[in-house]
Protein backbone atom coordinates (compact mmCIF):
# COMPACT_ATOMS: atom_id res chain seq x y z
CA UNK A 1 0.00 0.00 0.00
CA UNK A 2 1.38 3.41 -0.99
CA UNK A 3 0.91 6.59 1.00
CA UNK A 4 -1.06 9.02 -1.05
CA UNK A 5 0.35 12.46 -0.32
CA UNK A 6 -1.85 14.26 -2.79
CA UNK A 7 -4.89 14.23 -0.54
CA UNK A 8 -3.74 15.62 2.77
CA UNK A 9 -6.59 16.80 5.01
CA UNK A 10 -4.72 17.78 8.15
CA UNK A 11 -1.11 18.83 8.37
CA UNK A 12 0.85 19.73 11.49
CA UNK A 13 4.13 21.58 11.17
CA UNK A 14 6.59 21.98 14.02
CA UNK A 15 3.76 21.73 16.49
CA UNK A 16 4.75 22.25 20.13
CA UNK A 17 2.43 22.08 23.11
CA UNK A 18 3.26 23.11 26.67
CA UNK A 19 1.30 22.56 29.87
CA UNK A 20 2.85 25.29 32.02
CA UNK A 21 6.58 24.53 32.02
CA UNK A 22 6.16 21.01 30.81
CA UNK A 23 6.46 20.44 27.10
CA UNK A 24 3.93 17.80 26.02
CA UNK A 25 4.60 17.79 22.27
CA UNK A 26 7.89 18.42 20.49
CA UNK A 27 7.97 19.54 16.86
CA UNK A 28 5.22 17.30 15.59
CA UNK A 29 5.13 17.04 11.81
CA UNK A 30 2.30 14.82 10.73
CA UNK A 31 0.10 14.57 7.69
CA UNK A 32 -3.35 13.02 7.85
CA UNK A 33 -4.94 11.89 4.63
CA UNK A 34 -8.45 12.73 3.58
CA UNK A 35 -11.08 9.99 3.95
CA UNK A 36 -8.70 7.59 5.56
CA UNK A 37 -8.26 6.30 9.09
CA UNK A 38 -5.07 7.34 10.84
CA UNK A 39 -4.26 5.55 14.08
CA UNK A 40 -2.08 7.11 16.75
CA UNK A 41 -0.39 4.70 19.11
CA UNK A 42 2.08 5.02 21.96
CA UNK A 43 2.37 4.55 25.71
CA UNK A 44 0.18 6.57 28.09
CA UNK A 45 1.31 10.17 28.38
CA UNK A 46 3.14 10.14 25.04
CA UNK A 47 1.09 13.03 23.65
CA UNK A 48 -1.25 11.34 21.21
CA UNK A 49 -4.41 12.68 22.88
CA UNK A 50 -2.82 16.09 23.26
CA UNK A 51 -2.15 16.01 19.54
CA UNK A 52 -5.72 15.26 18.50
CA UNK A 53 -6.98 17.89 20.95
CA UNK A 54 -4.92 20.42 18.98
CA UNK A 55 -6.86 19.59 15.83
CA UNK A 56 -10.16 20.92 17.19
CA UNK A 57 -8.52 23.32 19.65
CA UNK A 58 -9.79 21.50 22.70
CA UNK A 59 -6.59 22.57 24.41
CA UNK A 60 -7.93 26.15 24.39
CA UNK A 61 -10.06 25.14 27.36
CA UNK A 62 -6.96 24.50 29.50
CA UNK A 63 -5.59 27.75 30.90
CA UNK A 64 -1.98 26.68 31.30
CA UNK A 65 -1.82 25.12 27.83
CA UNK A 66 0.19 26.89 25.17
CA UNK A 67 0.35 25.78 21.54
CA UNK A 68 2.86 26.97 18.93
CA UNK A 69 3.64 25.81 15.43
CA UNK A 70 0.96 25.10 12.92
CA UNK A 71 -1.97 22.81 12.25
CA UNK A 72 -3.72 23.21 8.96
CA UNK A 73 -7.00 21.72 7.79
CA UNK A 74 -7.44 21.92 4.04
CA UNK A 75 -4.51 24.34 4.03
CA UNK A 76 -6.10 26.74 6.56
CA UNK A 77 -4.44 27.42 9.88
CA UNK A 78 -6.54 26.15 12.79
CA UNK A 79 -4.83 28.38 15.34
CA UNK A 80 -5.50 31.56 13.39
CA UNK A 81 -7.13 34.24 15.53
CA UNK A 82 -9.94 34.67 12.99
CA UNK A 83 -10.99 31.04 13.21
CA UNK A 84 -14.29 30.64 15.02
CA UNK A 85 -13.85 27.70 17.37
CA UNK A 86 -17.55 26.78 17.28
CA UNK A 87 -17.50 26.55 13.48
CA UNK A 88 -14.22 24.62 13.65
CA UNK A 89 -15.72 22.06 16.01
CA UNK A 90 -18.74 21.72 13.77
CA UNK A 91 -16.30 20.55 11.14
CA UNK A 92 -14.46 18.26 13.55
CA UNK A 93 -16.48 15.82 15.62
CA UNK A 94 -14.99 14.10 18.63
CA UNK A 95 -15.71 10.84 20.42
CA UNK A 96 -14.18 10.03 23.77
CA UNK A 97 -13.05 7.05 25.76
CA UNK A 98 -16.19 6.83 27.86
CA UNK A 99 -19.48 7.36 26.09
CA UNK A 100 -20.86 10.66 27.32
CA UNK A 101 -24.42 11.11 26.11
CA UNK A 102 -26.28 14.17 27.40
CA UNK A 103 -28.85 13.40 30.09
CA UNK A 104 -31.55 13.90 27.50
CA UNK A 105 -33.61 11.75 25.18
CA UNK A 106 -31.95 9.88 22.31
CA UNK A 107 -33.63 12.32 19.93
CA UNK A 108 -32.42 15.42 21.79
CA UNK A 109 -28.88 14.07 22.00
CA UNK A 110 -28.74 14.21 18.21
CA UNK A 111 -30.78 17.39 17.81
CA UNK A 112 -28.63 19.37 20.25
CA UNK A 113 -25.74 20.07 17.87
CA UNK A 114 -27.81 21.11 14.86
CA UNK A 115 -29.94 23.34 17.11
CA UNK A 116 -27.01 25.34 18.47
CA UNK A 117 -25.64 25.68 14.94
CA UNK A 118 -29.04 26.89 13.73
CA UNK A 119 -29.71 23.90 11.50
CA UNK A 120 -32.96 21.92 11.25
CA UNK A 121 -35.31 24.51 12.71
CA UNK A 122 -38.37 22.83 11.22
CA UNK A 123 -39.55 19.65 12.96
CA UNK A 124 -39.49 17.47 9.84
CA UNK A 125 -36.01 18.72 8.96
CA UNK A 126 -34.77 17.83 12.42
CA UNK A 127 -36.50 14.43 12.27
CA UNK A 128 -34.61 13.75 9.07
CA UNK A 129 -31.26 14.80 10.60
CA UNK A 130 -31.87 12.57 13.63
CA UNK A 131 -32.79 9.61 11.46
CA UNK A 132 -29.88 10.06 9.03
CA UNK A 133 -27.34 10.52 11.82
CA UNK A 134 -28.55 7.45 13.68
CA UNK A 135 -28.52 5.44 10.47
CA UNK A 136 -24.96 6.54 9.67
CA UNK A 137 -23.95 5.45 13.15
CA UNK A 138 -25.67 2.08 12.63
CA UNK A 139 -27.96 2.67 15.60
CA UNK A 140 -31.28 3.57 13.96
CA UNK A 141 -32.75 0.07 13.86
CA UNK A 142 -32.03 -0.43 17.54
CA UNK A 143 -33.54 2.84 18.78
CA UNK A 144 -36.12 4.04 16.24
CA UNK A 145 -39.02 2.97 18.46
CA UNK A 146 -37.72 4.63 21.59
CA UNK A 147 -36.31 7.97 20.48
CA UNK A 148 -37.84 9.71 23.50
CA UNK A 149 -36.15 7.48 26.03
CA UNK A 150 -33.01 8.75 27.76
CA UNK A 151 -29.73 8.20 25.91
CA UNK A 152 -28.11 7.15 29.16
CA UNK A 153 -30.42 4.11 29.24
CA UNK A 154 -28.68 2.52 26.26
CA UNK A 155 -25.92 -0.09 26.57
CA UNK A 156 -22.30 1.11 26.55
CA UNK A 157 -21.77 0.24 22.90
CA UNK A 158 -25.05 1.87 21.90
CA UNK A 159 -24.18 4.99 23.91
CA UNK A 160 -20.87 5.22 22.06
CA UNK A 161 -22.65 4.93 18.72
CA UNK A 162 -25.11 7.58 19.94
CA UNK A 163 -22.12 9.86 20.59
CA UNK A 164 -20.85 9.11 17.08
CA UNK A 165 -24.33 9.89 15.67
CA UNK A 166 -24.30 13.13 17.68
CA UNK A 167 -20.95 14.06 16.14
CA UNK A 168 -22.26 13.24 12.66
CA UNK A 169 -25.43 15.33 13.06
CA UNK A 170 -23.64 18.58 12.21
CA UNK A 171 -22.01 17.19 9.04
CA UNK A 172 -18.39 17.16 10.14
CA UNK A 173 -15.47 16.45 7.82
CA UNK A 174 -13.16 15.01 10.45
CA UNK A 175 -13.92 12.67 13.34
CA UNK A 176 -11.46 12.42 16.22
CA UNK A 177 -11.75 9.30 18.34
CA UNK A 178 -9.89 9.06 21.61
CA UNK A 179 -9.84 5.36 22.58
CA UNK A 180 -13.48 4.95 21.55
CA UNK A 181 -13.66 1.26 22.42
CA UNK A 182 -11.66 1.04 25.61
CA UNK A 183 -14.77 0.65 27.77
CA UNK A 184 -16.65 -1.64 25.38
CA UNK A 185 -16.97 -5.41 25.13
CA UNK A 186 -15.68 -7.24 22.01
CA UNK A 187 -19.07 -7.27 20.25
CA UNK A 188 -19.68 -3.55 20.82
CA UNK A 189 -16.06 -2.94 19.75
CA UNK A 190 -16.62 -4.90 16.54
CA UNK A 191 -19.70 -2.78 15.80
CA UNK A 192 -17.74 0.45 16.25
CA UNK A 193 -14.92 -0.89 14.07
CA UNK A 194 -17.40 -1.88 11.38
CA UNK A 195 -18.83 1.63 11.63
CA UNK A 196 -15.36 3.18 11.30
CA UNK A 197 -14.82 1.15 8.13
CA UNK A 198 -18.03 2.52 6.74
CA UNK A 199 -17.50 6.12 7.89
CA UNK A 200 -14.07 6.43 6.33
CA UNK A 201 -15.73 6.58 2.91
CA UNK A 202 -17.11 10.00 3.83
CA UNK A 203 -14.96 11.29 6.71
CA UNK A 204 -11.35 11.69 7.73
CA UNK A 205 -10.85 9.76 10.96
CA UNK A 206 -8.08 10.03 13.53
CA UNK A 207 -8.19 7.39 16.22
CA UNK A 208 -6.09 7.12 19.36
CA UNK A 209 -5.91 3.53 20.52
CA UNK A 210 -4.00 1.33 22.93
CA UNK A 211 -5.02 -1.77 21.03
CA UNK A 212 -2.44 -2.66 18.38
CA UNK A 213 -4.84 -5.15 16.87
CA UNK A 214 -7.45 -2.42 16.55
CA UNK A 215 -4.97 -0.07 14.88
CA UNK A 216 -4.14 -2.83 12.39
CA UNK A 217 -7.80 -3.58 11.75
CA UNK A 218 -9.16 -0.09 11.26
CA UNK A 219 -6.40 2.19 10.00
CA UNK A 220 -4.49 2.77 6.80
CA UNK A 221 -1.78 4.92 8.35
CA UNK A 222 -0.25 4.71 11.82
CA UNK A 223 1.82 7.17 13.83
CA UNK A 224 3.84 6.09 16.84
CA UNK A 225 4.32 8.72 19.60
CA UNK A 226 6.79 8.49 22.44
CA UNK A 227 7.58 11.10 25.10
CA UNK A 228 5.86 13.84 23.12
CA UNK A 229 7.67 13.09 19.89
CA UNK A 230 6.52 11.37 16.78
CA UNK A 231 8.90 8.47 16.25
CA UNK A 232 7.58 6.88 13.09
CA UNK A 233 4.68 7.33 10.67
CA UNK A 234 4.00 4.94 7.83
CA UNK A 235 1.34 2.73 6.31
CA UNK A 236 -0.24 0.58 9.00
CA UNK A 237 0.90 -2.51 7.17
CA UNK A 238 4.55 -1.41 7.26
CA UNK A 239 4.42 -0.34 10.91
CA UNK A 240 3.06 -3.65 12.16
CA UNK A 241 4.92 -6.01 9.85
CA UNK A 242 8.26 -4.32 9.50
CA UNK A 243 8.71 -1.00 11.30
CA UNK A 244 11.83 1.01 10.44
CA UNK A 245 12.49 2.28 13.94
CA UNK A 246 13.65 0.02 16.75
CA UNK A 247 11.65 1.95 19.32
CA UNK A 248 8.45 1.34 17.32
CA UNK A 249 9.29 -2.33 17.08
CA UNK A 250 10.00 -2.57 20.81
CA UNK A 251 6.69 -0.90 21.62
CA UNK A 252 4.45 -2.93 19.36
CA UNK A 253 6.11 -6.23 20.26
CA UNK A 254 5.89 -5.58 24.00
CA UNK A 255 9.58 -5.06 24.65
CA UNK A 256 9.30 -1.60 26.09
CA UNK A 257 11.09 -0.21 29.16
CA UNK B 1 16.75 -15.89 16.91
CA UNK B 2 14.40 -14.21 19.38
CA UNK B 3 15.87 -11.90 21.98
CA UNK B 4 14.59 -11.95 25.51
CA UNK B 5 13.54 -8.31 25.67
CA UNK B 6 9.81 -8.98 26.05
CA UNK B 7 8.18 -7.36 29.05
CA UNK B 8 6.17 -10.57 29.51
CA UNK B 9 8.73 -13.22 30.40
CA UNK B 10 6.58 -16.17 29.33
CA UNK B 11 6.25 -14.65 25.85
CA UNK B 12 10.04 -14.52 25.55
CA UNK B 13 10.21 -18.11 26.74
CA UNK B 14 7.68 -19.22 24.14
CA UNK B 15 9.64 -17.54 21.35
CA UNK B 16 12.87 -19.04 22.68
CA UNK B 17 11.33 -22.49 22.77
CA UNK B 18 10.23 -22.13 19.12
CA UNK B 19 13.78 -21.21 18.22
CA UNK B 20 15.25 -24.12 20.20
CA UNK B 21 12.93 -26.66 18.61
CA UNK B 22 13.65 -25.36 15.13
CA UNK B 23 17.41 -25.61 15.73
CA UNK B 24 16.96 -29.14 17.05
CA UNK B 25 14.88 -30.03 14.01
CA UNK B 26 17.50 -28.54 11.69
CA UNK B 27 20.24 -30.56 13.28
CA UNK B 28 18.22 -33.82 13.06
CA UNK B 29 17.37 -33.16 9.42
CA UNK B 30 21.03 -32.50 8.65
CA UNK B 31 22.01 -35.89 10.14
CA UNK B 32 19.20 -37.67 8.31
CA UNK B 33 20.22 -36.24 4.96
CA UNK B 34 23.89 -37.07 5.63
CA UNK B 35 23.00 -40.65 6.66
CA UNK B 36 20.77 -41.12 3.62
CA UNK B 37 23.50 -39.88 1.26
CA UNK B 38 26.08 -42.09 2.89
CA UNK B 39 23.76 -45.08 2.54
CA UNK B 40 23.40 -44.35 -1.18
CA UNK B 41 27.08 -43.78 -1.85
CA UNK B 42 28.24 -46.79 0.16
CA UNK B 43 25.14 -48.80 -0.77
CA UNK B 44 24.84 -49.47 2.94
CA UNK B 45 21.56 -51.36 3.21
CA UNK B 46 21.97 -51.92 6.96
CA UNK B 47 21.41 -48.29 7.87
CA UNK B 48 18.11 -47.91 5.97
CA UNK B 49 15.86 -49.01 8.83
CA UNK B 50 17.45 -46.58 11.27
CA UNK B 51 17.03 -43.68 8.85
CA UNK B 52 13.38 -44.55 8.22
CA UNK B 53 12.75 -44.78 11.97
CA UNK B 54 14.47 -41.49 12.76
CA UNK B 55 12.18 -39.58 10.43
CA UNK B 56 9.41 -39.75 13.03
CA UNK B 57 11.54 -37.61 15.40
CA UNK B 58 11.57 -34.83 12.82
CA UNK B 59 7.83 -35.16 12.26
CA UNK B 60 7.19 -34.99 16.00
CA UNK B 61 9.17 -31.77 16.27
CA UNK B 62 7.21 -30.27 13.40
CA UNK B 63 3.94 -31.07 15.14
CA UNK B 64 5.28 -29.59 18.37
CA UNK B 65 6.28 -26.40 16.55
CA UNK B 66 2.86 -26.18 14.85
CA UNK B 67 1.16 -26.44 18.23
CA UNK B 68 3.39 -23.85 19.81
CA UNK B 69 2.79 -21.47 16.94
CA UNK B 70 -0.98 -21.83 17.20
CA UNK B 71 -0.69 -21.00 20.90
CA UNK B 72 1.55 -17.98 20.27
CA UNK B 73 -0.85 -16.65 17.62
CA UNK B 74 -3.83 -16.98 19.95
CA UNK B 75 -2.13 -15.76 23.10
CA UNK B 76 0.16 -13.03 21.83
CA UNK B 77 -1.10 -11.82 18.44
CA UNK B 78 2.58 -11.29 17.53
CA UNK B 79 3.56 -8.12 15.69
CA UNK B 80 6.50 -6.98 13.57
CA UNK B 81 9.61 -9.13 14.15
CA UNK B 82 7.70 -11.57 16.37
CA UNK B 83 5.12 -12.01 13.64
CA UNK B 84 7.85 -12.63 11.10
CA UNK B 85 9.63 -15.11 13.40
CA UNK B 86 6.37 -16.98 13.96
CA UNK B 87 5.42 -17.17 10.29
CA UNK B 88 8.95 -18.02 9.15
CA UNK B 89 9.44 -20.67 11.84
CA UNK B 90 6.27 -22.37 10.67
CA UNK B 91 7.38 -22.32 7.05
CA UNK B 92 10.97 -23.39 7.80
CA UNK B 93 9.79 -26.27 9.99
CA UNK B 94 7.57 -27.51 7.18
CA UNK B 95 10.45 -27.37 4.71
CA UNK B 96 12.73 -29.23 7.14
CA UNK B 97 10.10 -31.88 7.59
CA UNK B 98 9.85 -32.32 3.82
CA UNK B 99 13.66 -32.60 3.56
CA UNK B 100 13.43 -35.31 6.22
CA UNK B 101 10.80 -37.13 4.15
CA UNK B 102 12.95 -36.88 1.04
CA UNK B 103 15.99 -38.22 2.92
CA UNK B 104 13.86 -41.15 4.06
CA UNK B 105 12.71 -41.80 0.47
CA UNK B 106 16.31 -41.68 -0.75
CA UNK B 107 17.33 -44.18 1.92
CA UNK B 108 14.49 -46.55 1.06
CA UNK B 109 15.71 -46.73 -2.55
CA UNK B 110 19.05 -48.13 -1.35
CA UNK B 111 17.58 -51.54 -0.51
CA UNK B 112 16.86 -52.70 -4.09
CA UNK B 113 19.99 -51.14 -5.64
CA UNK B 114 22.79 -53.45 -6.91
CA UNK B 115 26.19 -53.07 -5.27
CA UNK B 116 28.06 -52.69 -8.56
CA UNK B 117 26.86 -49.32 -9.80
CA UNK B 118 29.26 -47.52 -12.19
CA UNK B 119 31.73 -45.22 -10.43
CA UNK B 120 30.78 -42.21 -12.59
CA UNK B 121 27.19 -42.56 -11.50
CA UNK B 122 28.01 -42.93 -7.81
CA UNK B 123 30.40 -39.98 -8.04
CA UNK B 124 27.81 -37.75 -9.67
CA UNK B 125 25.33 -38.57 -6.90
CA UNK B 126 28.02 -37.90 -4.31
CA UNK B 127 28.75 -34.47 -5.77
CA UNK B 128 25.07 -33.57 -5.83
CA UNK B 129 24.53 -34.90 -2.31
CA UNK B 130 27.59 -33.08 -0.96
CA UNK B 131 26.40 -29.78 -2.38
CA UNK B 132 22.86 -30.17 -1.02
CA UNK B 133 24.22 -31.13 2.40
CA UNK B 134 26.51 -28.09 2.32
CA UNK B 135 23.53 -25.92 1.37
CA UNK B 136 21.52 -27.29 4.30
CA UNK B 137 24.37 -26.73 6.75
CA UNK B 138 24.87 -23.20 5.42
CA UNK B 139 21.22 -22.26 5.63
CA UNK B 140 21.03 -23.50 9.22
CA UNK B 141 24.16 -21.52 10.07
CA UNK B 142 22.67 -18.48 8.36
CA UNK B 143 19.58 -18.90 10.55
CA UNK B 144 21.67 -19.09 13.71
CA UNK B 145 23.72 -16.05 12.67
CA UNK B 146 20.73 -14.11 11.37
CA UNK B 147 22.59 -13.52 8.12
CA UNK B 148 20.56 -12.27 5.19
CA UNK B 149 23.70 -12.13 3.00
CA UNK B 150 24.24 -15.85 3.54
CA UNK B 151 20.55 -16.48 2.81
CA UNK B 152 20.87 -14.74 -0.57
CA UNK B 153 24.09 -16.63 -1.34
CA UNK B 154 22.42 -19.98 -0.63
CA UNK B 155 19.37 -18.98 -2.65
CA UNK B 156 21.58 -18.19 -5.66
CA UNK B 157 23.54 -21.40 -5.30
CA UNK B 158 20.49 -23.54 -6.03
CA UNK B 159 21.43 -23.09 -9.68
CA UNK B 160 24.46 -25.30 -9.05
CA UNK B 161 22.21 -27.92 -7.48
CA UNK B 162 20.15 -27.94 -10.67
CA UNK B 163 23.29 -28.31 -12.79
CA UNK B 164 24.59 -31.23 -10.73
CA UNK B 165 21.14 -32.80 -10.85
CA UNK B 166 21.25 -32.69 -14.65
CA UNK B 167 24.68 -34.30 -14.68
CA UNK B 168 23.51 -37.07 -12.37
CA UNK B 169 20.42 -37.60 -14.53
CA UNK B 170 22.70 -37.97 -17.56
CA UNK B 171 24.73 -40.60 -15.72
CA UNK B 172 21.53 -42.49 -14.91
CA UNK B 173 20.54 -42.28 -18.59
CA UNK B 174 23.96 -43.67 -19.60
CA UNK B 175 23.55 -46.51 -17.12
CA UNK B 176 20.21 -47.36 -18.66
CA UNK B 177 21.53 -47.16 -22.22
CA UNK B 178 24.29 -49.65 -21.42
CA UNK B 179 21.77 -52.38 -20.70
CA UNK B 180 18.00 -52.24 -20.95
CA UNK B 181 17.81 -54.66 -18.01
CA UNK B 182 18.92 -51.75 -15.85
CA UNK B 183 15.53 -50.11 -16.34
CA UNK B 184 14.12 -50.85 -12.89
CA UNK B 185 17.30 -49.76 -11.10
CA UNK B 186 17.59 -46.68 -13.27
CA UNK B 187 14.06 -45.71 -12.26
CA UNK B 188 15.04 -45.96 -8.58
CA UNK B 189 18.13 -43.89 -9.27
CA UNK B 190 16.10 -41.20 -11.03
CA UNK B 191 13.93 -40.94 -7.92
CA UNK B 192 17.03 -40.71 -5.73
CA UNK B 193 18.41 -37.89 -7.90
CA UNK B 194 15.11 -36.06 -8.06
CA UNK B 195 14.59 -36.35 -4.30
CA UNK B 196 18.00 -34.86 -3.57
CA UNK B 197 17.23 -32.02 -5.95
CA UNK B 198 13.84 -31.47 -4.26
CA UNK B 199 15.63 -31.26 -0.91
CA UNK B 200 17.70 -28.48 -2.50
CA UNK B 201 14.48 -26.66 -3.44
CA UNK B 202 13.26 -26.80 0.15
CA UNK B 203 16.59 -25.36 1.27
CA UNK B 204 15.98 -22.50 -1.14
CA UNK B 205 12.54 -22.02 0.46
CA UNK B 206 14.21 -21.85 3.86
CA UNK B 207 16.63 -19.21 2.58
CA UNK B 208 13.62 -17.19 1.36
CA UNK B 209 11.81 -17.52 4.70
CA UNK B 210 14.97 -16.50 6.53
CA UNK B 211 15.42 -13.46 4.30
CA UNK B 212 11.81 -12.43 5.01
CA UNK B 213 12.31 -12.95 8.73
CA UNK B 214 15.33 -10.64 8.76
CA UNK B 215 14.36 -8.04 6.18
CA UNK B 216 10.57 -8.01 6.35
CA UNK B 217 10.53 -8.20 2.57
CA UNK B 218 10.46 -11.05 0.11
CA UNK B 219 13.48 -11.94 -1.99
CA UNK B 220 12.82 -10.40 -5.35
CA UNK B 221 13.20 -11.89 -8.80
CA UNK B 222 12.74 -15.34 -10.22
CA UNK B 223 14.48 -18.28 -8.64
CA UNK B 224 17.82 -19.12 -10.20
CA UNK B 225 17.52 -22.00 -12.65
CA UNK B 226 20.19 -24.37 -13.86
CA UNK B 227 20.78 -25.33 -17.48
CA UNK B 228 18.09 -27.61 -18.93
CA UNK B 229 18.76 -31.32 -19.13
CA UNK B 230 20.71 -32.33 -22.24
CA UNK B 231 18.54 -34.26 -24.62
Amino acid sequence: MELNNSKIKIKSKNLNVYYGNKQALHNINLEINNKEVTALIGPSGCGKSTFIRCINRMNDTIDICKVDGSIEIDGKEVNDKNVDVVTLREKIGMVFQKPNPFPKSIYDNIAYGPTIHGIGEKKDEMDKIVETSLKKAALWDEVKDRLNEPGTGLSGGQQQRLCIARALSVNPEVILMDEPCSSLDPIATAKIEELIDDLKKSYTIVIVTHSMAQAVRVSQKTGFFHLGKIIEVDTTEKIFKNPANKMTQDYITGRFG
Amino acid sequence: MSDTGHTVKSYAEEMQSLNDDLVKMGSLTESQLADAMEAVIKLDKESVDKIVKNDSKINALRSAIDNQITTVLVKRAPMAVDLRITISTMKISHDLERIGDLAKSVAKKVTPLPIDLPDELVNSLRRLGDLVQKQLKDVLDAYLNNSKEKAVEIWRKDEQVDDLTNLAMNEVANYLQKDKKNLEMATHLLFVTKNIERAGDHITNIAESLYYLIEGEYLEGARPKGKPLDS
